[in-house]
């Protein structure tokens, strides 16, 4: 494993695998102890065990310290980063078409405002 | 291969999906393919309107061809300026262009990736197909299950619907 990696890519990574989405997915609905999250998926304790950790290294989630129970609770920090960029994308890119289609459209306005053999001018418009 | 295509919610104006480990926004202009390639490539005309409402752009560089470098600065009021930039990879007036789209997150780095853009006329009109290549299907899955509502549980509960459904 390349440990260089950013942490982006450690979440990234981590979220990879659908077993260990499914685990955010019912913590997202409150904290879990192990026992809890092994029961809807056909593993093992130690299978369980062994996605969790990847999900700790990751940052994701946070482990219990009572010895017995040590219930699993999402740590919102990573996700947020994660949200945050493509968030950043999906909005860079919505509202740059809106004001494109703006633009476009004033241009379009001008330039039929110009042609002198069109229909539909402008009455306020002044030579 | 054929991947599904799903809707990250697209609006009355904006088709917005992710298909395999694209993430895909179509819109029409009603405008000439010709303008809308200005429109792109132009560096006098960037500022006009890329970038989120109330920011400001302003091209750094812009060598459109093939090898050309591009960067862009963004203001905003509410963040921290961010540059943008990249490389322009294949060139073709006025179809389209692919280029790499970066930028660089405090703590994390260099992120982004290739984008495609085409240019189609259609019915006079020009469609813009903008295709964000994000990498692994399962890290644009990942980012998005907790992308679409920023912060809070609301967050939580699309995650939780989402994976619920997938």
């Amino acid at each position: 494993m390349d440990m260089d990696t950013d942490p982006l890519s450690t979440t990234f990574a981590a979220l990879a695998d659908p077993t260990r989405r499914a685990i955010l997915a019912r913590l997202a609905q409150g904290e879990a102890t192990v026992t809890e999250l092994a029961a809807p998926f056909d593993m093992s304790l130690p299978g369980i065990s062994k996605h969790l950790k990847v999900l700790q290294r990751a940052g994701l989630i946070e482990q219990g310290r009572h010895a017995q129970w040590r219930p699993c609770r999402l740590a919102p920090e990573p996700l947020r980063d994660v949200a945050g960029w493509v968030e950043q994308y999906r909005r860079h890119w919505e509202e740059s078409f809106e004001r494109l289609s703006d633009y476009l459209r004033e241009l379009k306005d001008s330039q039929e405002q110009g042609k002198g053999d069109d229909d539909e001018r402008d009455p306020n418009r002044q030579g | 291969m054929n991947a599904t295509r799903i809707d990250r919610g697209s609006n009355e104006t904006t088709a917005v999906y992710s298909e395999g480990s694209d993430l895909v926004f179509e819109r029409t202009f009603d405008a000439s393919r010709e303008q809308v390639w200005k429109a792109f490539t132009d560096p006098e005309l960037i500022p006009r309107w890329w970038g989120p409402h109330g920011t400001t752009t302003t091209v750094v560089e812009m060598d459109v061809r093939p090898g050309g470098k591009w960067r862009y600065l963004s203001k905003g009021p509410d963040r921290e300026d961010v540059e943008f930039y990249g490389e322009y990879l294949e060139v073709d007036p006025p179809q389209g262009y692919k280029w790499t789209f970066m930028f660089d997150v405090e703590g994390v780095g260099p992120m982004g990736g290739p984008e495609t853009f085409t240019l189609e006329e259609v019915d006079g009109k020009t469609k813009v197909t903008s295709i964000g290549h994000m990498g692994s299907v399962e890290v644009l899955e990942g980012a998005l299950s907790t992308g679409m509502v920023p912060g809070g549980l609301e967050t939580w509960d699309r995650l939780a619907a989402l994976l619920a459904t997938s």
